[in-house]
């Protein structure tokens, strides 16, 4: 069965050479600032993106910085409208593109779980059941009634990841989000992961480093300028991505 | 959905009186020392007529929830960017709940007000008291509808919140609330009653100082104007919403 399909998707952003981001301002081009408004770039994001995602499949999506990585998940999750091409999915879509989205430093951890779970999806009742068990895999039963602002950001974090992968329903779809706390904790959480997989949910996930994507995905792409060049197993696209950094630095040292 | 708006109303109730000495207590402290204050000032101090009083302290009031509430609410997106550029989110609730601290301090106010008149000048009926209930939800009605289709038009123009607090300024003076309608020439209350805030603040200051329910058409048309404006403001927002977003 077919979780995700991403058909021919294309995305732009005009960057104008003047911005008008005010009534005066639009008032004003209309009289004597026309002509600026014709210039300006077309940044072209992604074009032609194709590819599908089986269900209970790891998906791994790498490239440079400015690769449209990111923009194709906002795309993916709903966040971004396309200019051309559809997203088909057949699951409900957890996305975790930042850790902590929507916490407030001036409120406790157990305040902070029911804000960032519920933004996530996750109802009272199942965050009410789940607290304890979200604190302690992040350790800081503690401090759970410690505001969030006399944290350090590996504490707040933890707590935040703790959270996410609570929230995990149906597709889930991962920005960069590994390089979090200390090796025991990052252990912890590919442990979490594992069972994240084990329990047969579809991922979708960008990383830079290619021993992640080797390691969890069982296919990969890899992008470039906006496109898809190679696509292959996670530990081949692991590879070609190294090979096309050397290969970059090579040119910038010749 | 509704945990989520539950959670962002808590959240911003908690945030705003977090640490404060009066904790929750300013919520309740804020409308009833200003209900307090005017009548002290402008019935006993300057000793004007108390029904005079009343109905500036309820078109007080209720200008400045509309105020208030909307100008919050044009901003609500911009304000919850860190929200709405990183998660897949229902992005109308952010408005929807914007207003609720407003909606707060008007529901204790209206309480303030009801008892008060009840005690110490006449017995108010249910309807009359269900009437009043009734144009402060149509009022809401009006704002959710003002703030959806302002938040989107202020990620495209970002002076849309100037402007708008200058209308509610000029508006404070077009609305008939430090003077009577009555004084108003006849033939120009129609216009008068097309700035929504006027029709809202008439109808209450009759159904609780006058103890007079507006006619069946009345109503029908204050229904009609706060459906068409929810509706345009919702419809604006479904048509801008989805780009808009991308300019956060």
């Amino acid at each position: 069965m077919v979780a995700l399909k991403v058909l021919e998707i294309h995305k732009s952003f005009f960057i104008p050479a003047v911005k008008l981001e005010t009534v005066r301002e639009h008032i004003l081009n209309s009289f004597r600032l026309r002509k600026y408004l014709k210039d300006g770039r077309e940044l072209k994001v992604l074009s032609g993106i194709n590819f599908s995602v089986k269900a209970g499949e790891t998906m791994g999506i790498m490239g440079r910085n400015a690769s449209g990585k990111s923009t194709l998940l906002k795309i993916i999750s709903g966040i971004y409208q396309p200019d051309r091409g559809t997203v088909e999915c057949a699951m409900p879509i957890t996305p975790i593109l930042d850790l902590g989205v929507g916490w407030n430093p001036e409120l406790d951890a157990i305040d902070n779980i029911y804000l960032l779970g519920t933004v996530m999806g996750l109802t009272l009742h199942e965050l009410k059941t789940a607290k304890d068990e979200i604190l302690e895999f992040a350790g800081l039963q503690e401090f759970s009634r410690l505001e969030l602002k006399h944290y350090s950001s590996g504490m707040a974090m933890r707590l935040a990841y703790s959270v996410a992968f609570r929230a995990v329903r149906g597709l889930l779809i991962l920005d960069e989000v590994f390089a979090v706390g200390d090796m025991e904790f990052k252990e912890k959480c590919y442990q979490r992961y594992e069972e994240i997989r084990q329990a047969g949910h579809t991922v979708l996930m960008v990383s830079h480093d290619p021993s992640e994507i080797g390691r969890f995905c069982d296919r990969a792409i890899l992008l470039e300028g906006g496109r898809i060049v190679q696509e292959g197993s996670g530990q081949e696209i692991a590879g070609a991505y190294i090979r096309s950094l050397s290969a970059e630095k090579c040119q910038q040292q010749s | 959905m509704p945990g989520l708006i539950w959670t962002l109303i808590r959240t911003d109730f908690k945030t705003r009186y977090h640490g404060t000495l009066g904790g929750y207590l300013w919520a309740l402290v804020k409308p009833l020392t200003m209900f307090a204050v005017l009548y002290t000032v402008f019935s006993v101090i300057f000793s004007m007529d108390t029904y005079y009083a009343l109905n500036l302290i309820i078109g007080l009031f209720l200008y400045d929830f509309f105020s208030e509430s909307t100008k919050t609410g044009l901003m609500s997106l911009h304000a919850k960017t860190f929200l709405l550029t990183k998660t897949k989110f229902p992005s109308w609730v952010v408005v929807l709940t914007s207003v609720s601290s407003a909606l707060i301090t008007v529901v204790i106010f209206s309480i303030a007000v009801c008892a008060y008149i009840s005690i110490f000048r006449r017995h108010l009926s249910f309807l009359e008291i269900s009437c009043f209930g009734l144009y402060v939800f149509l009022f809401l009605v009006i704002i959710i509808g003002i703030s959806l289709a302002g938040s989107v038009l202020f990620l495209r123009y970002r002076d849309i919140n100037q402007i708008w607090e200058l209308l509610m300024q000029a508006g404070f003076f077009f609305t008939p609330i430090v003077y009577p309608l009555d004084i108003v020439p006849h033939k120009f209350h129609f216009f008068m009653y097309a700035w929504l805030p006027t029709a809202v603040i008439q109808f209450s200051r009759s159904v609780l100082v006058k103890g007079e329910i507006p006619t069946i058409t009345a109503h029908l048309m204050l229904l009609g104007a706060a459906a068409a404006v929810l509706f345009a403001g919702a419809s604006l927002y479904c048509r801008l919403a989805p780009r808009s977003l991308e300019r956060l």
